[in-house]
């Protein structure tokens, strides 16, 4: 069986390998990436995505005061790669559906409890990083949430045991960053 | 006074592991515009009524 590139007008544009069951995408004679029953593997080079990107940090302290979670500023981008960061109100709302991964640090300017949580459109969805005492180190949180690339947005709250400021001495202490890890 | 602190005035018995998001089962919450009560479900201590903390 011959290898095929079939265009009709109800399955739009489909390679069809020969019996081999594999087709190679190639530059200048060189296979870069190969298709087969298992997957799309990279021959040579990286396959990155190109989804949406941010990281940002707190420039300006922020005054927390104890026992309430805080939306979380943070004024400055180190990128943006999207234009999907809001600096005005510290929320990442990307134009594209799929999985996020996001990360957060957060460093107090004394010793206090730190307590953190991601919010989707205003609810905390995600918590941790439940330290009873922690002196002027950072705490990180992760989390892996589902944004619909329309509405939804993603913010930081903290929420510090006495009442305390986010230290910003050290250039971004603080910071929150994610990406688009899988499409919807 | 915090509302944080005008809750722990009404009810002395609760903690702050009563406000934390997961283990707790009251969520105080700030987006910007000042603290708020975002959620309560203490199991026996009764949500205060906004006049209930302004006299505190």
């Amino acid at each position: 069986m011959a290898s095929r590139i079939n265009a009709d007008s109800s399955n739009g544009l489909q390679l069809v390998s020969d019996s081999s069951g594999e087709v190679q995408i190639q530059s200048n004679g060189v296979t870069v990436a190969t298709i087969n029953s298992s997957g799309l593997s990279m021959n040579s080079g990286t396959l990155a995505g190109n989804g949406p990107a941010f990281a940002a940090y707190q420039s300006s302290s922020q005054s927390i005061n104890s026992g309430a979670y805080y939306k979380t500023n943070f004024q400055s981008e180190f990128f943006d790669t999207d234009d999907c960061y809001d600096t005005t109100n510290s929320r990442f709302l990307p134009t594209v559906a799929g999985y996020y991964y996001v990360s957060a640090t957060i460093m107090s300017t004394g010793p206090t409890g730190h307590h953190n949580a991601f919010a989707v459109n205003g609810t905390i969805v995600r918590y941790g990083g439940n330290i009873s005492n922690l002196s002027t180190y950072g705490v990180c949180n992760t989390a892996l949430i589902y944004l619909n690339g329309s509405t939804d947005y993603v913010e930081y709250y903290t929420l510090f045991s006495g009442n305390q400021t986010i230290n910003v001495s050290v250039p971004a202490a603080s910071w929150f960053c994610g990406n688009l890890v899988r499409a919807a | 006074m915090t509302l944080y602190e005008k809750i722990k005035t009404l009810y002395p018995s609760l903690e702050l592991q009563d406000f934390i998001a997961g283990t707790g089962t009251i969520l105080l919450q700030n987006d910007g515009k000042g603290d708020y009560i975002k959620s309560w479900n203490h199991p026996t201590e009764t949500q205060p009524t906004q006049e209930e903390l302004d006299n505190v």
